[in-house]
């Protein structure tokens, strides 16, 4: 059995965290540990403003492989496909905001702890988490459906709404909040497909976790062809 | 309720208080003949106030909307007080003959709305009253085991209220527990010493290694968390809960669990509960716990003194609230002075006004701005952090 990923995870709430960390393993395939203290913010912008000292903090003080930083849309530009060009940054849009702050905050860092550099992944749930939670049950909630209601300027539904129907309440106790949520993502605990191709906010944080993968697995290669050929006789 | 220091908070707590009091005595004009009979099942009631100071009276001594002025009374401000159904066809004027001495209360049966004939029962609601300014000794302190009705003011019954708790509403004391261990994960349960004199005192037991920690050397905030968790699982809680400086004592990351708590008391239903909502009244200096309300601004009430004379105003009455929102958290609005209701500096004495709230519609000013519409899709490499 392989042993436990160490990561971050920074999010809104503590029921984002551990519905977030079902996600990534459900993703990664493999189970995570989470760095202590937890890590969290107010919200947006809290979340922009505290990310690079973040980002230096785990990079240096901890052995966390890469840190998943999951925030809810709200009324912002949701990214597309056209966001992923190269060198394309839109101000509005969160996943481009969040990724410009990794960019920015990793690219001057040394090397530190056997890693040259904090692996990054950013998730973006459009409106809100809660329509993660409602994927695969209520069938009227998808990132689409939302787009579509930003161009017409008719929403299908507000944050409220989708908060009630997660929790039947818009005001749920965290520990409600957290029995929920941790109820919904079940759904998609050993398949996430259906997540990425309904939000997909999630389906490009579960590109960047696929991205992990492959670089862990570069990384460990490599340091294993350098022990051989350190091991190697003249 | 937010706002700089001094600027009404306490006061209108203290007004609350004077309400319940004056509520207690006979009235000026009574309205109907009053009945002392004492309601079990008093119902709860809703409050709105509104202080107003006194028309301008005449030369022949009738006031400006033709009321005859009662001497000293009619001089002073007043304060009236509406309520939410079953009482709303009431209305309570608190009548002051000065501006810190109300001695008087009337009843004003309004021409429309439930419990105009109901004073009996209003009056049995409004006795109940509370506010608590929670203290850590007092919380902390032994308590006779005959005091546990009720929860003092500054909680100097703690003990007493909880065993009590767990004696008569066993379902309801499991709750508590369990919501105190969630919160506070260090520790495992709450028991109880009994002394000879007759005292209780509060422990509580560590998860870790079985040790019981005695209330006096508990932190100041696990026990303002288990005063606050003794009034929301209160089965019987009262109709209306002043409650000063919510947070203080707390780690910011628990004031999640402190708004639960209070909405406990207030949405019952979202708790699975049967029982009547409680309106509750607290104060807070913290940017954190403001943050909190950020989906529901109708919940908070700003308070503002503009010269001697104290404004309140509910944040969702601002007509810009979205777009401020927009730039940051509530909280961080607060504190830049966005919304106001910020102490006053030497440097910016002269103040502002307060914040719009007619019905001017602003909407279509945007488009005369200069600001860049920031729906464009724009920010090729030039703009790449």
């Amino acid at each position: 059995m392989p042993a436990p990923m160490k990561i971050g995870i920074i999010s809104e709430s503590p029921a984002d965290e551990m519905a977030v960390r079902v996600l990534v393993e459900a993703v990664l395939g493999v189970d995570v540990k989470l760095v202590q203290p937890s890590l969290r913010a107010r919200g947006w912008p809290s979340v922009a403003q505290v990310l690079p000292a973040v980002i230096r903090h785990l990079h240096f003080n901890t052995d966390a492989a890469g840190l998943v930083v999951v925030v809810d849309a709200d009324d912002s530009v949701v990214h597309t496909a056209g966001h992923e060009r190269e060198g394309y940054y839109h101000p509005r849009c969160r996943v481009c905001q969040l990724r410009g702050i990794f960019r920015q905050t990793t690219k001057r860092l040394p090397a530190a702890r056997g890693r040259d550099r904090l692996l990054r992944c950013v998730g973006v749930a459009v409106p809100a988490v809660e329509g993660w939670y409602l994927c695969g049950r209520d069938h009227g909630v998808t990132e689409h459906a939302w787009t579509d209601g930003q161009t017409s300027g008719r929403m299908p539904y507000t944050r409220a709404q989708l908060k009630m129907r997660v929790y039947g309440t818009d005001r749920p106790s965290l520990a409600h909040e957290i029995e929920c949520a941790m109820r919904e993502v079940q759904r998609h605990r050993r398949d996430t497909r259906r997540l990425e191709n309904d939000f997909p906010g999630f389906e490009s944080m579960a590109k960047d976790l696929r991205d992990w993968k492959t670089r862990l697995a570069t990384t460990a290669s490599l340091a294993k062809s350098a022990s051989l050929a350190l091991a190697k006789p003249a | 309720m937010i706002g700089p220091n001094g600027s009404g908070k306490t006061s209108l707590i203290l007004a609350l208080q004077r309400l319940r009091s004056l509520a207690r005595l006979p009235l000026r004009n009574p309205p109907h003949r009053e009945a002392d009979e004492r309601i079990a099942d008093a119902p709860s009631a809703g409050l709105a106030a509104c202080a107003t100071w006194p028309p301008h009276k005449e030369a022949d001594g009738r006031v400006a909307d033709g009321r005859i002025a009662d001497g000293h009374i009619a001089d002073g401000p007043e304060i009236s007080w509406h309520f939410t159904p079953p009482f709303d066809g009431v209305m309570a004027v608190m009548r002051c003959v000065s501006e810190t001495e109300c001695d008087f209360l009337d009843v004003v049966p309004l021409p429309s709305g439930a419990g105009r004939g109901d004073w009996p029962k209003l009056r049995v609601a409004l006795a109940g009253i509370r506010c608590y300014v929670l203290d850590h000794r007092a919380l902390a302190s032994r308590s006779l085991s005959r005091e546990g009705a009720e929860l003092k003011g500054d909680g100097a019954n703690l003990a007493t209220v909880l065993a009590a708790l767990q004696l008569h509403a066993p379902g309801a004391f499991d709750e508590l527990r369990e919501a105190l261990c969630r919160i506070l994960p260090e520790y495992d349960d709450l028991q109880w010493a009994f002394a000879n004199d007759g005292t209780v005192e509060l422990q509580l037991r560590l998860a870790d290694s079985g040790g019981l920690v005695a209330a006096e050397h508990l932190s100041q905030g696990t026990l303002y968390l288990l005063g606050l968790l003794a009034l929301a699982y209160d089965p019987t809680p009262p109709p209306v809960v002043c409650i000063e400086e919510i947070d203080r004592g707390f780690h910011p990351r628990l004031l999640r669990d402190v708004r639960d708590v209070l909405y406990r008391l207030s949405y019952p239903e979202a708790s699975g509960l049967k029982r009547a909502p409680v309106q509750v009244i607290a104060t807070t200096h913290s940017p954190f716990m403001l943050d909190l309300f950020g989906e529901h601004p109708e919940e908070v009430v700003l308070a503002e003194k503009h010269g001697e004379a104290a404004q309140f105003s509910r944040l969702s009455d601002r007509k810009d609230l979205t777009d401020v929102l927009d730039g940051g958290g509530l909280g961080d609005m607060w504190y830049a002075g966005i919304l106001g209701g910020v102490p006053q500096e030497c440097a910016t004495q002269e103040s502002a006004p307060p914040f719009e709230t007619d019905k001017t519609d602003r909407s279509d000013q945007s488009d005369q701005t200069d600001q860049p519409d920031q729906s464009d899709e724009r920010g090729e490499a030039d703009n790449l952090p």
